[in-house]
């Protein structure tokens, strides 16, 4: 019997439908379907100049928006041949390390709720709102930011960011081994996470999963590390991967990850020399093409952008992490419990903005 | 004074103000129809009726007091989940009181809701479950005496309902096919699911339960409540048989379907569970014998191992009954805030593989204390 | 491996599919390929040269012809390959890679929804986006909206 998880559903995080068969209580056959919050993003661009497609980005997934707004940026950077000015390099990536921060922490809020424990949503949101008013101090506004231009960032960090920032990350690793005692101390949570839901390494790899989900089953491969871009060549830390590959794996892979951003945040703020945080880009985009690729808190995302030597992109086209590892659903789902559906696609930390575009 | 004094001195004084009325009658009416009305008067006089009346009005008693405390058992649910989770609970709804009047207004908001039936659901099931639940639970409740000298009796002497805490366990084990009637006959594929998850947690956590309850009279050696709590004047149940006490809690929070044992009313996975279709009052009465049986859970935990009402005189019985009970349920609040969800399957092995054999361990240790005639 | 290993591999292997090649900056390479010959290089990509994952499959219309863009990384060397395909404007087909490489699948659909673009031998090419009985394929250029 075919069972319709959505796509109204408390525990979908946006809007999917899951299409699962059962036999009993074990799932024998997963199939998920996409497509209900699809915008036509991509062709919405083509009809938009270059710096009016910066707000589009962000809501492409509005859980973690500057990551797509300076991946859309750093595309463009390179169609166009532009050098960006150190001093803007290290305030997109403090502030990408913040939202990533904030993602992470929106997700535990939701796979905490998700699997019965009230107490980490509201302990996560809380301490997710130190981090939205540090980006809220930067840009404005505390969800969609519309930070990042091509050629720098819209401007400058307010007075006192450093002192903020150093702040937030002492309080957030201390929040860090908060977490790990409430969750991993205790022995339910452990039951219903550790051997659920895992992925060998060699099937992660062939069906393109990537980002947390991929480092949680043994490949040690970060964007930042082994492809860099931006200012992360001059920064220290390590990525984290796990060989287990089951839902446990995934949740420690972002906690560590959490760590380790806060390392990044505590050196790109220190680390920030003076200049210029603009340069002002050509109005043409040259005929050619652009890649950007950028590790979102996701997964890999990725774009590539054609230009025509007019004011706007003729084509843009828009890599979702997201979109690839859902398709994988069915190998993750198959000989489990109806019960563990929410632990294994929670763990996978679904966006539908970036899904369906 | 017992509390059927109370009541039957009551009721009987109200009999004898309206007979004045029957017996004026008597005298006024001529013939057949006066005598009908003499005849009626000497019938409320009976000690028979009266005893019937006296019985109702402690039954009523008690379920304002359940009532009240119920409300208060919400109020503060609230308020400690909110602190410990670090936000304030109910506070604008009766500033002044700490916001104990949010429950009066939740109550009045579900009340006025629009109450609907699915087309296809099963009417005298659907209709049939909540009254059974609330029914049962009622029944349930009733037969837990808050005092020596104030619970539930038939006569001036006698102490509470005959067969005692067997029978508050026999209603309060009646939930579950209310539960299952409830799921299937809404109609609905999850409902179907959460019903027949809550049936099997319910069945399964039974035993360890009765098991515990089992070492209980051992060692007190009546059924009554009056007997058991008699029999913990010198020392609490808990202390001796206190692996029975945990095994107790545990099943008592599987038994009322609180986290970590709500899986019936997962809401990540099954939306309601078994109470999805449920609307309006319908939905409240479901939601308010949730707490109700939290309560009956509390006080059977409180007069079989905490000793009842048994405490320093200055306070009176029923009112140190009462915080006993509400102690108890913080425990189980604090625990239930704390952990996550089990999975089903890892319930049922919870109950069937692990407390069952520490209530057969906790049952061999009673009846060693009792061959040892320490009691 | 360097990045001029591989494109001596390819031209070695496919001395007549492969039309052009260019190192674009430091880790990505460029080639284009004649789409006869598409399924049989990315099957030497994967077996040979341990290309493991495609990461995007994009499809770009052009005034006389569609092209069909891969981006294909390594994971140990830490490489990325984009390989281009195009076809002609009225035939525009495609072998399938999704036997390849599972993560092709769905994006490979998504070309197709949108763009018009048939991949043959695919397990399931249908509708994923869109409703799946919608009539267009909004990214071309010559639907308005």
């Amino acid at each position: 019997m075919w069972i319709n998880m959505g796509p109204q559903h408390p525990m979908t995080h946006g809007l999917w439908n899951l299409r699962i068969k059962v036999d009993g209580e074990t799932i024998v056959d997963a199939e998920p379907e996409v497509g209900y919050l699809h915008r036509g993003i991509e062709k919405l661009c083509e009809n938009r100049t270059y710096t009016q497609i910066i707000p589009l980005a962000d809501r492409l997934c509005y859980a973690s928006s500057l990551t797509w707004s300076h991946l859309y940026c750093l595309t463009v950077e390179d169609l166009m041949g532009l050098e960006v000015p150190e001093r803007a390099e290290y305030i997109r990536v403090a502030a990408i390390e913040m939202q990533r921060i904030a993602s992470h922490l929106m997700w535990l809020a939701a796979y905490a709720a998700d699997l019965g424990t009230l107490v980490g949503f509201i302990y996560a949101m809380r301490d997710r709102e130190v981090f939205i008013d540090l980006l809220q101090a930067l840009s404005g506004s505390r969800l969609t930011y519309n930070f990042p231009r091509i050629g720098g960032v819209a401007h400058d960090v307010p007075p006192n960011f450093e002192r903020d920032s150093l702040r937030a990350c002492t309080y957030m690793e201390k929040k860090l081994d908060e977490y790990e005692r409430l969750f991993e101390g205790s022995k339910v949570f452990m039951m219903r996470n550790e051997g659920v839901g895992i992925l060998k390494k060699e099937l992660a790899m062939n069906l393109g999963v990537t980002g947390p989900p991929l480092r949680a089953s043994g490949v040690k491969y970060d964007l930042r590390k082994d492809q860099p871009y931006s200012v992360y060549p001059e920064l220290d830390f390590q990525p984290i991967s796990l060989p287990d590959g089951d839902c446990y794996a995934r949740y420690k892979v972002r906690m560590d990850e959490m760590r380790e951003s806060c390392k990044i945040i505590r050196q790109a703020v220190q680390k920030m020399p003076k200049g210029k945080w603009r340069i002002v880009a050509p109005r043409n985009g040259p005929v050619g093409t652009g890649i950007g690729r950028v590790e979102d808190p996701r997964g890999e995302g990725m774009m590539y952008i054609v230009g025509n030597g007019t004011p706007k992109p003729y084509r843009l086209k828009i890599r979702s992490p997201i979109f690839v590892t859902v398709s994988a659903a069915k190998q993750m789902l198959v000989g489990y419990k109806v019960a563990d559906v929410v632990a294994i696609m929670g763990g996978l930390d679904m966006c539908i903005g970036e899904t369906d575009r | 004074m017992n509390l059927f004094q109370f009541c039957y001195g009551l009721i009987h004084w109200l009999v004898i103000l309206i007979n004045h009325l029957w017996y004026w009658l008597g005298d006024v009416l001529p013939g057949a129809l006066g005598e009908f009305f003499t005849d009626i008067g000497d019938l409320a006089a009976s000690h028979g009726n009266i005893a019937v009346f006296a019985i109702l009005l402690e039954v009523l008693i008690f379920v304002i007091i359940a009532f009240v405390n119920v409300l208060n058992f919400i109020w503060l649910d609230r308020k400690f989940m909110g602190r410990m989770f670090d936000f304030y609970g109910p506070y604008y709804v009766g500033y002044r009181i700490g916001g104990w009047l949010q429950n009066i207004a939740d109550g009045m908001k579900l009340f006025v809701k629009e109450i609907m039936t699915p087309a296809k659901a099963d009417k005298a099931g659907f209709l049939l479950a909540p009254v059974i639940f609330v029914g049962s639970s009622f029944l349930a409740l009733s037969t837990i005496p808050l005092g020596s000298n104030f619970g539930v009796e038939t006569s001036a002497h006698d102490t509470g309902v005959p067969g005692g805490a067997l029978i508050a366990f026999a209603f309060f084990a009646i939930a579950p096919f209310s539960i299952l009637v409830a799921g299937w006959s809404s109609n609905n594929k999850y409902t179907l699911i959460g019903g027949m998850r809550s049936a099997a947690q319910m069945m399964s956590y039974e035993i360890p339960l009765l098991l515990t309850v089992a070492s209980v009279f051992l060692l007190a050696g009546s059924f009554s409540f009056n007997g058991i709590i008699d029999a913990q004047g010198d020392i609490w149940f808990a202390i001796p048989l206190f692996l029975g006490f945990i095994v107790f809690l545990v099943c008592l929070m599987a038994e009322v379907e609180v986290q970590p044992f709500d899986l019936p009313e997962a809401e990540a996975e099954l939306v309601e569970g078994w109470t999805t279709e449920y609307s309006g009052m319908r939905f409240g009465l479901f939601m308010m014998t949730s707490y109700l049986r939290g309560y009956i859970g509390g006080a059977l935990a409180t007069a079989l191992f905490l000793g009842g009402w048994h405490g320093p005189t200055l306070i009176p019985e029923p009112i140190w009954f009462l915080i006993k009970a509400y102690t108890v349920f913080v425990v189980i609040e604090w625990a239930r805030w704390s952990l996550p969800r089990i999975r089903v399957d890892q319930i049922l092995n919870l109950g069937w593989k692990r407390l069952m054999p520490l209530a057969v361990v906790n049952l061999l240790i009673a009846a060693t204390f009792k061959t040892l005639g320490w009691f | 491996m360097s990045e001029e290993r591989v494109i001596r591999a390819l031209l070695d292997a496919f001395p007549t599919a492969v039309t052009d090649y260019k190192k674009l900056k430091a880790g990505v390479i460029r080639a284009r390929i004649e789409r006869r010959e598409l399924y049989r290089c990315c099957q030497f990509l994967r077996e040979r040269l341990g290309f493991e994952h495609v990461s995007m499959i994009s499809a770009v219309e052009y005034d006389d012809r569609f092209e069909i863009v891969y981006h294909i990384t390594c994971y140990g060397s830490c490489l990325l390959l984009e390989l281009i395909t195009q076809t002609p404007k009225d035939d525009p087909s495609v072998d399938s890679v999704s036997s390849i490489w599972g993560g092709a699948n769905w994006q490979e659909r998504e070309s197709y929804d949108l763009m018009g673009i048939k991949f043959n031998n695919h397990p399931k090419l249908e509708r994923i986006l869109l409703p799946s009985d919608y009539l267009y394929h909004p990214l071309r250029k010559d639907f308005k909206g």
